[in-house]
C-alpha cells in the first residue's frame, strides 16, 4: 500500500509547469502606498467602483457628474442610482468648471493624518455657475486672509504623485 | 398605534473628562463601578440591555464588535439586547434612544446605556484623520473637511447674513466654561476662561479660535434606564423620557442647503415637543450641543427660544446664562465638560438626571426643573437628535 501510494503521488500531486510563468506585475498605478484605511483618496479603478469613468474624464481634463434620466436631477456626488426616483437610469454629463465662493475656511491646526504638511490650507464651498451645485474642495492659489465670499475659482484636475488623478480649486486671477 | 410603555432615566454617572491615562477598556471599566456605587439598586435589580454609544472605537481604539466588549468590562451580561449605537457625536444620545425604544416596546425592563470615547492618541493626526472620514470621505474628508473647518464656514455665513460678532461666539464659550468650573468631571473644570481670553487664543479655522471648538477627550459615562413598574425601585427622582425627535437630511455637504438655518433641529424637535406636548417656552434647562459656539448660536434660533438671526443677541443679552430666560448648559456643554463624542449625549442625561433630583453643586443648579430638553447634532450637522425628559410621566 505505502509503495502503491508512493509511486502514484507524482501523478496526482505535480502538475506540469506552465509554458509561461507570470511575470511579476507592477502595482496598478491606481494603488497608494499609503495603508488603504488611512487613505483618504478614492480607488479610482473600474476593478474598485463604477464611477471610474468619473476619474478616466478627469484625466481628460473634464469634469463631470451623473444626471438622472427619468426625473432630470442633477446629483452630485456622482452616483449609480437617483436618490429622488430611486430610479438607476443615470447619465454622465459635464459640469461647468468656473465657480464663486460661497462659503470658505482654512485649517491652520489639526489636519488629518496625510494633510499634515498642506497646513495652512483653504477649503471652502463653491458654487459652480451655471449648475445648481455647491460643492465642497479644497482652494488653492491664495492665502486664507486674502480669500473673500463671492471670489471667482475654477476647478483644476491635479496628478496625484501615485498615479492616481483629483480635483481641487483655484483661485482664478 | 400600539401602545408604549413608559420609560425613565433612573440614575447615571459621568466619569473624569480630559486627556486620560487610560484605555478605551479601562475608561469602560471605570464607569462600570462608577455606575454601580452611583446606583445602588443596581446589582440586586439587574440589567438584561446594554447598548454602548461609541462613534470611533475602530479608529481611536482598533477595537470592533464592543457591545459585548464594554459588558465584559463593566460586568453586565445581558439577556435581552446587546448593541452599540454609531451616530458619530451624536452616539451616546443614540444609545439612550435605542434603550428607551427597548424599553417602551416590552423587549426590555432595565438597561444601561453606556458612552464610551478615547480620542486623545500618540498620534493625533491619526485621530483628525478618524474625524475626516464622519464626513463623506472620498468627496469631502479628502479635501480635509473635518469639523472645525465646516462649523468656520457656518459661523462665517452666519456673521455675513446676520452681522453675528466674534464677541458673541466668545460669550458662549465664557458662559459653558463658567457652568464647567462648578462641574468637577469636566475638562476643563477650574480653569478660567474670560471673554477677552478667548477671543486671543489661537485661530484654528478662522473665524474660529481654540476657544470656539470642543475638545478632543477621553471620557465614558453611563445611565441607566427602566420601565414604569421598576423605576421607583431605583428613585424617587426619576427623569421620564416624555418626548424624542430625529432628522437626518443629507451627507455630502453638497447637498446641506442653507449652513445657517438647521431645518433638520427645527424638525426634530418640533416633533420632540409635540411628542412631550409642550413647547420651548415649557423648558426649565437645555442641554444642546455646543461642538462649537456658533452651534449653540443657531440652536437657539431653530429651537425657537428666538428668531432666525438673533442667536448672538441673545447669548450677549444673558437670556441663556444662569439668569436667564433659559439656562442652556449648566453641565458646562462640550466647550467646558470636552466632547468624548460616544459619551457626550449620556453625560448630558445624567446631568438632566442630577438636576431633576436637586442634586448639582449649587453654582450650576437650575431651581425646581419639571422640563428638560437634550439635543445633540452629529457630522455636519446633518442629522439632529432631540429628547425631552419631565420629572413626571
Amino acid at each position: 500500500m505505502a509503495e502503491r501510494a508512493r509511486r502514484k503521488r507524482p501523478a496526482v500531486t505535480v502538475a506540469a509547469p506552465p509554458e509561461v510563468r507570470p511575470e511579476p506585475v507592477a502595482p496598478p498605478p491606481t494603488r497608494s502606498t499609503t495603508p488603504y484605511l488611512l487613505d483618504f483618496l478614492p480607488l479610482e479603478d473600474g476593478s474598485q467602483t463604477k464611477l471610474a469613468r468619473f476619474y478616466a474624464s478627469l484625466r481628460e481634463g473634464r469634469f463631470t457628474t451623473t444626471r438622472c434620466r427619468h426625473d432630470g436631477a442633477l446629483l452630485w456626488p456622482p452616483r449609480l442610482a437617483c436618490p429622488r426616483c430611486h430610479g438607476d437610469d443615470l447619465e454622465w454629463t459635464d459640469l461647468p468648471t468656473s465657480g464663486t465662493v460661497y462659503a470658505f475656511s482654512a485649517v491652520l491646526a489639526g489636519a488629518p493624518l496625510g494633510m499634515e504638511t498642506d497646513v495652512p490650507f483653504v477649503v471652502g464651498l463653491v458654487d459652480l455657475t451655471g449648475a445648481p451645485l455647491r460643492l465642497f474642495g479644497r482652494i488653492v492659489g491664495r492665502p486664507w486672509e486674502r480669500c473673500t465670499v463671492g471670489m471667482p475659482v475654477r476647478v483644476e484636475p491635479f496628478d496625484v504623485p501615485d498615479g492616481r488623478v483629483f480635483y481641487r480649486f483655484r483661485a482664478s486671477d | 398605534m400600539t401602545e408604549r410603555r413608559d420609560v425613565a432615566i433612573v440614575g447615571g454617572v459621568t466619569g473624569l473628562w480630559g486627556v486620560r491615562d487610560a484605555t478605551w477598556a479601562e475608561l469602560a471599566q471605570e464607569i462600570g463601578a462608577a455606575l454601580y456605587r452611583a446606583v445602588p439598586p443596581l446589582a440586586a435589580e439587574g440589567v438584561d440591555s446594554l447598548f454602548v454609544g461609541a462613534a470611533e472605537p475602530e479608529r481611536f481604539a482598533f477595537q470592533s464588535h464592543v457591545a459585548p466588549f464594554a459588558a465584559e468590562q463593566m460586568g453586565i451580561y445581558p439577556t435581552r439586547v446587546v448593541q452599540r449605537t454609531e451616530l458619530a457625536c451624536a452616539s451616546g444620545q443614540s444609545a439612550i434612544r435605542s434603550a428607551y425604544a427597548a424599553i417602551a416596546s416590552g423587549l426590555s425592563d432595565v438597561a444601561v446605556a453606556v458612552g464610551v470615547e478615547k480620542m486623545n492618541l500618540p498620534s493625533m493626526a491619526e485621530a483628525n484623520a478618524a474625524m475626516a472620514c464622519v464626513m463623506d470621505r472620498a468627496w469631502d474628508g479628502v479635501h480635509g473637511a473635518t469639523a472645525p473647518p465646516f462649523f468656520a464656514m457656518v459661523a462665517q455665513r452666519h456673521m455675513l447674513e446676520y452681522g453675528t460678532t466674534a464677541d458673541a461666539l466668545a460669550a458662549v464659550s465664557e458662559k459653558n466654561h463658567r457652568f464647567a468650573n462648578a462641574n468637577p468631571t469636566a475638562q476643563f473644570h477650574a480653569k478660567t476662561f474670560d471673554r477677552a481670553k478667548l477671543m486671543r487664543m489661537p485661530l484654528i479655522s478662522p473665524p474660529l479660535r481654540l476657544g470656539d471648538c470642543s475638545s478632543m477627550t477621553d471620557g465614558a459615562a453611563a445611565v441607566v434606564l427602566a420601565a414604569a413598574p421598576r423605576v421607583r425601585a431605583f428613585t424617587d427622582t426619576p427623569a421620564w423620557v416624555r418626548g424624542t425627535g430625529q432628522s437626518a437630511d443629507f451627507h455630502n455637504l453638497a447637498n446641506a442647503g442653507s449652513l445657517t438655518d438647521w431645518v433638520g433641529l427645527r424638525r426634530a424637535s418640533t416633533e420632540a415637543f409635540r411628542s412631550a406636548g409642550i413647547g420651548p417656552g415649557d423648558l426649565d434647562f437645555a442641554e444642546v450641543h455646543d461642538c462649537f459656539t456658533i452651534s449653540e448660536i443657531i440652536e437657539y434660533e431653530a429651537l425657537g427660544l428666538c428668531g432666525r438671526g438673533e442667536g448672538g443677541r441673545y447669548v450677549l443679552d444673558g437670556r441663556s446664562g444662569p439668569d436667564g430666560d433659559l439656562v442652556v448648559n449648566p453641565r458646562g456643554g462640550l466647550l467646558g465638560c470636552g466632547h468624548p463624542l460616544g459619551a457626550t449625549g449620556v453625560a448630558q442625561a445624567v446631568e438632566v438626571f442630577e438636576q431633576f433630583a436637586g442634586r448639582t453643586p449649587a453654582a450650576r443648579r437650575v431651581p425646581d426643573p419639571t422640563w428638560a430638553l437634550v439635543h445633540n447634532l452629529s457630522g455636519s450637522a446633518n442629522v439632529h437628535s432631540v429628547m425631552v425628559y419631565g420629572t413626571v410621566n
